[in-house]
């Protein structure tokens, strides 16, 4: 029998998820919800849905390692990325690079030495930021297997519409319209940037003010983190 | 100086929650006097830097007197640490040793030596495939883990090859903690309920008996559904099998 | 002596160069290795061009091929860049189907194309829903010494710049391409996207363009794209210790002086040989 804990954050200001934009001062992502332990076997799940967004993540280890991947003062991190249809490509590998590399940056590695994690997230349904959809299933799923993280970190995803407005957590519509699309890693403890991917071309302006959007939109996820796990303790008291 | 962590004590926490320690000589040695009482002891999920003491782990912040302070999680997969007794599998005789898997990251192993009464010419009758209830004495994070099926005396100890007609299965780290615990109510409710024997191990596996394979059976169930239920849950689902049951 | 204390503690032996200032190659903190660029070095190919970057080269050929265009964007040609690692360029590559960061370098040198904007895809189209270009970018690294971003990109950027494709015609009749290989003209690069890698090490000192070593033991890789413009095409930072915005905009100052430097340097190359 599994029973898990869903928990959806609605913020203040809901929208009919199509139409939201934004200034730094009033940062509005899509309603955004996560689901942890939800798979049995695992050692630790998570869903992540951000709109209609959604990806399941879970993680396997410390586990036993390949000897020819064992690292002797660290974990072997894989990241395993599966798209809705069809093999990974190269574009899977890309991005599967960009969350191992931020993920090892926040895992503490060298207190698992010759073991694998394993982190493998499945795309369920795309409709725009799905790599920060997989780094924010990937981060609470981790933290349901209780792996030692020095610090929690969220993706962000903005889009740089045509007329220059900034749109946070854009859909696949408003993605495809946009000028410019960057993705960004934040760190819970300086909110800094962990991380960026990004598409399109834009001013050095551009990209400081999508930066400081993301970083109060982290802001919300953070707490959204914090509030989560406290449901979900609040049971075993 | 410790009152801010003692204020989060029961609440949730998460990676990257930091405390400042004060270190104004009461928590590093001091050559003056006697101040061990505030020394602060970090279990798991815990570590210190300089005089910052950092979460690394979600979870909930325990606290035991004077100053331990760990955080406490439901975990499923089991890192070794010394002096927890678990329930291992023999998967392997090598020579000397046997190989178990007590579900970590690799293997431990258990010399044939380190059991009651063994000796060079007396072998202990282990098989592949037997269960094992025993202690680790080594296990860090640099070493392969060690096993050994007696105490310091040389006892048994209720350590050793076991498990003919009960069940084997796995529930979470926290479950098998809860069920440790010197007063359990789970436990203390389980035992009214039914007549059976039980192994729990640290690393999340659970071995019982009962009187039949039904009985058996039910109780595994049971014990599996804790997982998730309140206190309350649990009650009323006790109540209603205690009436049915009998 | 320093041979067998870099090997035994190689972490040790790169700091104590740091807090001096300088690097065990010699360089400066914020120096780039020593650029060479050569073009046309492949005479069967329809473009291609020859990078050093301090040890590591790269090599380019442009092949050109006629396709017909996709039924989604008819007016539009291919262009297929493909970064391969041999086991030849370093030992800690393998032979087989290409490993995670040869596939991901390939996918960003796609990504640089696309944001910059530097090949018009109409530009490769010869008639409209018929035929067109498609162009195949091999890129294989020769000599792997760090910063492989750098040296695919601008080797790409040469390559494609050397690029001189045949004139093509449709025969109204037959329907068939006419091929004339005398007549061939270059393409009409618009944007000069330049790529410039720092490293992080210890979380703390910036390095630019790191070697091999440097990379493997950096905390962070970084990797910033400008044109001539001073816009930013990809800011691609795989993950790695955390940077503040300030912190990223030191960087994007260097890139920009980079991208001038190197910008001048294909110019004067490009002449050379007219």
């Amino acid at each position: 029998m599994i029973m898990s804990d869903a928990i959806f954050s609605r913020p203040t200001h809901t929208f009919d998820g199509m139409m939201e934009e934004c200034s730094p001062s009033t940062v509005s992502i899509r309603e955004f919800g996560c689901e942890q332990n939800l798979l049995s076997r695992s050692d630790g799940s998570a869903s992540f849905i951000q709109g209609n967004t959604s990806v399941l993540a879970a993680v396997y280890g410390p586990a036993e390692v390949k000897v020819s991947k064992e690292i002797y003062d660290r974990a072997t991190l894989e990241v395993i990325i599966q798209p809705k249809v069809g093999l990974p490509s190269v574009k899977e590998r890309a991005q599967e690079q960009c969350v191992r590399e931020t993920c090892e940056a926040s895992l503490l590695l060298s207190l698992h030495p010759r073991s694998s994690l394993t982190l493998v997230l499945q795309e369920l349904h795309n409709d725009g930021s799905l790599l920060s959809c997989f780094l924010n299933a990937g981060c609470m799923a981790m933290m349901d297997a209780g792996l030692p993280m020095s610090c929690l970190f969220c993706g962000v995803t903005c889009a740089i519409h045509t007329d220059g407005t900034i749109i946070t957590d854009p859909t696949a519509a408003q993605e495809a319209e946009s000028r410019a699309l960057m993705t960004f890693a934040i760190d819970s403890k300086e909110h800094q940037v962990m991380m960026t991917s990004t598409k399109g071309s834009f001013s050095v302006q551009e990209m400081q003010q999508c930066i400081a959007v993301s970083q109060a939109a982290s802001e919300k996820i953070f707490s959204f983190h914090r509030e989560s796990l406290r449901r979900r303790y609040s049971k075993s008291v | 100086m410790l009152s801010r962590l003692k204020a989060k004590v029961g609440s949730v926490l998460l990676p990257g929650d930091e405390f400042c320690l004060d270190t104004t000589g009461a928590d590093t040695i001091s050559l003056a006097g006697p101040s061990k009482a505030n020394k602060v002891v970090c279990g798991p999920g815990l570590r210190r830097s300089g005089d910052r003491l950092l979460v690394y782990k979600s979870g909930l912040l325990r606290h035991k007197e004077p100053n331990m302070f760990w955080m406490d999680a439901q975990h499923k997969r089991y890192v070794p640490a010394k002096g927890e007794t678990v329930i291992g599998i023999v998967t392997s005789k090598s020579g000397d040793v046997f190989k178990v898997d007590i579900g970590g990251s690799e293997q431990a192993s258990l010399s044939y030596l380190a059991f009651e009464g063994a000796t060079k010419r007396n072998r202990p009758n282990v098989q592949v495939g037997d269960l094992l209830f025993a202690q680790l004495i080594v296990a860090n994070k640099d070493m392969e883990a060690e096993l050994v099926c007696v105490d310091s005396a040389g006892r048994a100890n209720g350590m050793g090859v076991f498990g003919a007609g009960g069940l084997l299965f796995r529930v979470s780290l926290g479950l098998a903690r809860r069920l440790l615990a010197p007063q359990s109510d789970l436990r203390a409710e389980l035992e009214q309920l039914f007549p059976c024997e039980m192994v729990v191990g640290m690393n999340g596996r659970l071995w019982v008996k009962s009187t039949g394979v039904q009985r058996t059976l039910v109780l595994a169930n049971l014990l599996e559904s804790c997982e998730n239920l309140t206190p309350v849950q649990r009650r009323q689902l006790f109540g209603k099998l205690a009436q049915g049951a009998l | 002596m320093a041979a067998g204390f870099k090997t035994a503690d190689p972490l040790e032996y790169h700091r104590s160069f740091l807090k001096e200032n300088c690097r065990p190659d010699g360089r400066e903190l914020h120096e780039f290795r020593t650029t060479t660029v050569n073009i046309g070095s492949i005479s069967t190919a329809d473009g291609s061009a020859l990078v050093k970057l301090g040890n590591t080269t790269v090599i380019c050929g442009v092949k050109a091929e006629l396709a017909n265009p996709s039924v989604e964007a008819t007016g539009k040609g291919f262009i297929v860049p493909n970064v391969d690692l041999p086991p030849l360029c370093s030992s800690q590559f393998r032979p087989g189907p290409p490993g995670e960061q040869a596939q991901a370098a390939s996918q960003f040198m796609a990504d640089i194309i696309e944001s910059s904007e530097m090949l018009q895809m109409e530009d490769l189209c010869i008639e409209r829903g018929k035929l067109c270009w498609s162009l195949y970018c091999d890129l294989i690294c020769l000599d792997y010494d760090g910063n492989l971003l750098d040296a695919c990109a601008l080797t790409m950027l040469a390559a494609l710049k050397n690029t001189r494709l045949p004139k093509v015609r449709v025969n109204g009749e037959t329907g068939a391409p006419e091929v004339d290989l005398g007549k061939r003209r270059g393409l009409k690069i618009r944007r000069h996207p330049v790529a410039a890698s720092f490293c992080i090490f210890d979380d703390s000192v910036l390095l630019v363009d790191p070697a091999a070593e440097e990379e493997q033991l950096a905390t962070a890789r970084l990797t910033v794209v400008t044109d001539e413009e001073g816009r930013l095409c990809g800011v691609h930072k795989p993950g790695g210790t955390p940077l503040s915005g300030e912190r990223l905009q030191e960087l994007i100052g260097r890139a920009t002086v980079r991208q001038k430097e190197i910008h001048r340097l294909i110019d004067k190359v490009i002449k050379s040989i007219v």
